[in-house]
């Protein structure tokens, strides 16, 4: 592989890597702005300009490829930061900075490489800037607006249209200092991925119509974590504000999700802000047959109370699971149901719309489960038939039985995983069956009707309240962090079910999601090897051999949607 | 200037010479039916030999660019014909497309020959509607006439030869906006490298030749390199040269000398200044290359003299300029045109070329200041060698030469707030 030397530090690269790549291998950031790494190289901005001995002219980073050894590259020059400066008055000669009420302001490639490689004074004192009239405010699409004025023509809108979801909805018009971006006539900009165009514009020219004045950017907080709108699971990045989300963004994954997410898993927070949320325990009064009234209680009242039944039970218990539950929440359900000796446990599959992301260098990932992690919730003990690890025979209570047959009247205790395992615990029928068990309990952070209709229904945490691990449509084992806590009574699950097992087992006291999943690896073969503190920040493959065949997966494998 | 016979013109104002037949009368074809004759390399080496360099502006050598064409049979060749003449000032190629559309036809048949391309393509410019439809005339009997077709002259060379008119962008003449355009997509250049010799149009190998270029290479394979190496200043030099005067002289138009004439001589040829007045500025090169002062009169009109005195030949258009020319006025024009036909693409050159050209209005207008001549340079010196393709270092040679070799009319435009000079229109619309 050949040898570059980029400001005095010597790297050896794959041969073909620009500049800006091999500079970035050893700490040396060459600004850009129409660069892109899963765009192709149009090297237009011109900002990438940088030395290169032997050569008479500035060369544009990104269109220089390293091919043979000995090629030395200075960025720190007085000529590169010159043109630099240049280039940088350049583009704010017409631009019209109204930071104050751009969206982009505090997350602006301007106003960043303006600190650092430009002037603070303006030489265009004379003329009148350039404007677009009526051009300020443009949707694209359902989901994107542009503002023309504060475009510095970078293309890279237009090409990730052309090369990525391969839609080609947007074109440059025009040409020289009046050359726009726009939709072909008859054509908007309404493909799955259109809000990554937002994310790649490096100024305010795209904004998202869902984010649009939600929220100064720099008040944002951002934690890394996972989309919960299919089984992909892209990496995304939390933002919010005081607990108050305001948008997902995806966070690079080169096996998951790239550097792209789809716009319907951009707009699944808001289920988080529709939806009324459970806030306190809740149990409902001895007697009268179910129809007795449902009072707030304390948390230990309320666990008691599940305690109680769950011990001293000898009949059928089911566990309806849920692909929302984390790996550990799945887990210590698992630990329930053998505690309670149930082999009725299962986890419903929830079929949607596909969602498919195109990806670098391998086949794109599509997701038609409408749930994260029902793989995970299986795998961690919520298959259907297996009882303290053993498989057992004899008629089960599957999700199928319980959701749309009569299965839950046969249940003396029946315990829903989550109030929103999925669309269907909001249709009256599926509550009314459900409703038919003679102990009705609900975890969940959703107050949905079936929440309503429980004996027992417990406040746990939204995923963006907790932390945990969910398992993708590839198997792919993926941690997230808590973004920010929960309010009032509501718990995070594990701390929710350590809680109520302790209460059979004192060594489940006290449990965080680390824990129980490290315990999860050491006793779930798929898991084996895998710890908390290493699982890596991009997710590891699961062991699956022996592990039966997903027919899921194998229906909805990938090659649907975008090409 | 002693009897120099034309030799690219020499068709010219022969009626006849627009079909095959009067062509070949005039020793026509000779040179294409003498080169299949040839090795293919052997007309590469011919063309390196005569020191035929490019006409249509850079100044490169033919022969040279031909060798970069990789051997081989993996991918098609393609020679492109870059016939969109566009620069202000510019209109050589014109009649020759016009007058002799089959010594065009040869010379492309020759370059096919030499580098086994089978298909051509003549880029025209759009507003040339009369010589695309002569050259198409042209083409349709070369055809019928075996010249062109799956067996050239009955060589067994197959050679398809096309042509494509433009749609008005001064960029599409530059070679890989023209790829791009003629490949049916937004005419804008490509980034190089690769060069159009390895990628080029259709993602193949690709010469791309001036018209001119190509009208010369008939001659060199007929009467040979040496002839050829004969006519000019030196080595480095060589052929006979259009050049395309317009301005302030009694016969505008284009003329054909040895490369290498005098200035004085190109004047006094198109009928000395127009009605008898003084000669104060002359570009001599196109609309992008640097203005020169009538002191340099008696420059040798060739690449590298040009070159010395700080402009280019570029495409030899030869614009002339009289005492009651406002310099400041000429050169925002110039920008204005600049700013015009700029792509857009890379951001030096969209902003720039914009900003020259708002900056020289206002001084034109007499709202300038005196820091505008060290902003010109400075927006100059950023452009400078900073874009994309060749457009933004173009539109800065007049600038540069205005603020270095006309400083005192810049001052006098900012001190009399007003320009000195008669008025005139400026701008189409009045401004």
């Amino acid at each position: 592989m050949p040898k570059v030397t980029i400001n005095d530090r010597t790297v050896e690269v794959e041969a073909g890597t620009n500049l800006v790549d091999a500079a970035m291998k050893v700490g040396v950031q060459i600004p850009h702005y129409c660069y892109h790494p899963r765009l192709s190289v149009v090297g237009q901005c011109r900002m990438c300009l940088v030395k290169i001995e032997g050569m008479p002219k500035l060369q544009a980073g990104c269109s220089t490829p390293v091919v043979k050894d000995g090629m030395v590259v200075r960025t720190d020059v007085p000529e590169v930061a010159e043109a630099q400066k240049g280039m940088m008055e350049f583009f704010l000669l017409n631009h019209p900075l109204d930071c104050p009420i751009c969206d982009q302001a505090g997350e602006c490639g301007l106003q960043d490489y303006s600190f650092k490689h430009g002037v603070a004074y303006s030489r265009f004192q004379y003329e009148d800037k350039r404007t677009y009239p009526g051009r300020e405010r443009i949707p694209l699409g359902a989901n994107v607006l542009l503002n023309m004025n504060r475009c510095i023509q970078c293309t890279r809108c237009v090409r990730f249209t052309q090369e990525v979801t391969k839609t080609a909805e947007l074109g440059f018009f025009n040409r020289g200092a009046r050359t726009e971006i726009g939709t072909f006539p008859g054509k908007e900009l309404n493909n799955d991925l259109a809000t990554c165009v937002v994310d790649i514009c490096p100024v305010g020219a795209l904004t998202s119509t869902r984010f649009r004045f939600a929220e100064r950017v720099f008040y944002l907080d951002k934690k890394p974590s996972l989309c919960t709108g299919c089984e992909v699971g892209c990496n995304i990045t939390v933002e919010h504000r005081r607990g108050s989300i305001k948008r997902y963004k995806p966070r690079f994954n080169v096996d998951v999700n790239d550097y792209w997410m789809c716009d319907y898993g951009r707009s699944t927070f808001e289920l988080y802000k529709t939806t009324p949320r459970l806030v306190t325990p809740r149990v409902r009064a001895e007697g009268g047959n179910g129809h007795s009234p449902v009072t707030p209680t304390s948390w230990k009242d309320a666990l008691d109370a599940v305690a109680r039944r769950l011990r001293g039970n000898q009949e059928t218990v089911a566990f309806l699971g849920s692909g929302f539950l984390t790996t550990e929440e799945a887990y210590l359900f698992g630990q329930l149901a053998d505690l309670a000796g149930s082999p009725h446990r299962s986890v419903p599959v929830d079929l949607g719309d596909p969602h498919t992301i195109p990806r670098h260098g391998q086949p794109p990932i599509s997701g038609r489960e409408a749930a994260p992690n029902r793989r995970g919730a299986e795998l961690a003990g919520l298959a259907p038939g297996i009882a303290d690890g053993k498989a057992m025979t004899g008629e089960l209570l599957t999700s199928d039985e319980l959701v749309h047959g009569d299965g839950a009247s046969r249940c003396s205790a029946l315990v829903v995983c989550d109030s929103y395992f999925s669309r269907a615990a909001y249709d009256p029928a599926v509550v009314e069956r459900l409703r038919k068990a003679k102990f009705l309990v609900v975890f969940g952070w959703a107050d949905s009707p079936l929440a309503q209709a429980a004996d027992v229904a417990l406040p746990v945490a939204t995923h963006t309240e907790k932390e945990g691990t969910f398992v993708n449509v590839e198997h792919r084992v993926q941690r997230f962090d808590r973004a920010f806590p929960a309010q009032g009574q509501v718990r995070p699950g594990v701390e929710v079910l350590s809680d109520l097992l302790s209460r059979f087992d004192a060594k489940w006291a006290n449990l965080s999601a680390g824990a129980v999943f490290d315990r999860l690896a050491a006793t779930v073969p798929a898991f084996a090897g895998l710890s908390w503190h290493t699982l890596p920040a991009t997710g590891a493959p699961l062991h699956l051999a022996g592990v039966p065949g997903d027919a899921i997966a194998a229906e909805t494998a990938p090659g649907t949607g975008i090409e | 200037m002693a009897a120099f016979e034309p030799v690219l013109t020499r068709n010219v104002g022969k009626p006849e010479a627009l079909s095959v037949r009067g062509y070949r009368q005039g020793g026509g074809y000779e040179g294409l039916a003498k080169s299949l004759k040839m090795e293919p390399d052997a007309v590469i080496e011919e063309v390196k030999k005569s020191g035929l360099r490019g006409r249509g502006g850079a100044g490169f050598s033919a022969g040279l660019k031909w060798s970069f064409i990789p051997k081989g049979k993996d991918k098609p060749k393609y020679l492109v014909c870059n016939a969109d003449e566009s620069e202000p000032g510019t209109f050589k190629d014109r009649l020759l497309m016009e007058h002799d559309p089959h010594q065009l036809i040869e010379g492309c048949a020759i370059c096919c020959w030499a580098v086994s391309a089978a298909t051509c393509y003549i880029y025209i410019r759009g507003e040339y509607t009369q010589a695309a439809a002569t050259l198409e005339r042209a083409l349709k009997e070369a055809y019928e006439q075996g010249i062109l077709g799956d067996s050239v002259m009955g060589s067994g060379f197959k050679l398809d030869m096309y042509v494509h008119r433009g749609a008005g962008a001064y960029i599409c003449g530059e070679e890989t906006g023209m790829l791009e355009s003629l490949e049916g997509k937004r005419g804008q250049p490509r980034v190089k490298p690769p060069f159009p010799a390895v990628v080029g149009a259709f993602g193949s190998p690709t010469v791309i030749n001036n018209v001119e270029t190509l009208c010369n290479v008939p001659h060199i394979i007929v009467r040979g390199a040496d002839w050829y190496k004969g006519i000019g200043t030196d080595e480095r030099n060589t052929g006979p040269k259009l050049y395309a005067i317009s301005g302030h002289v009694e016969r505008p138009g284009t003329y054909e000398y040895p490369i290498g004439v005098t200035f004085r001589e190109l004047l006094d040829g198109a009928g000395g200044m127009w009605k008898g007045r003084t000669l104060k500025a002359f570009i001599p090169g196109g609309a992008s290359a640097p203005i020169l002062k009538a002191d340099q009169i008696d420059i040798k009109m060739d690449f590298d003299t040009v070159a010395k005195a700080g402009s280019m030949l570029g495409s030899a258009a030869v614009i002339v300029m009289d005492e009651t020319t406002c310099m400041v006025r000429s050169v925002a024009r110039l920008s204005k045109f600049f700013n015009h036909e700029s792509c857009g693409q890379c951001t030096p050159c969209r902003e720039g070329t914009n900003w020259m050209e708002l900056v020289l209005k206002r001084l034109e207008h007499g709202e300038g200041t005196e820091r505008d001549a060290q902003l010109l340079l400075s927006i100059c010196k950023n452009i400078g060698g900073n874009s994309l393709c060749a457009l933004g270092d173009a539109a800065i040679g007049p600038v540069k030469s205005l603020v270095d070799r006309f400083p005192e009319e810049i001052h006098q435009h900012v001190r009399d707030r007003a320009c000195p000079f008669p008025k005139q229109r400026y701008f189409s619309n009045g401004a």
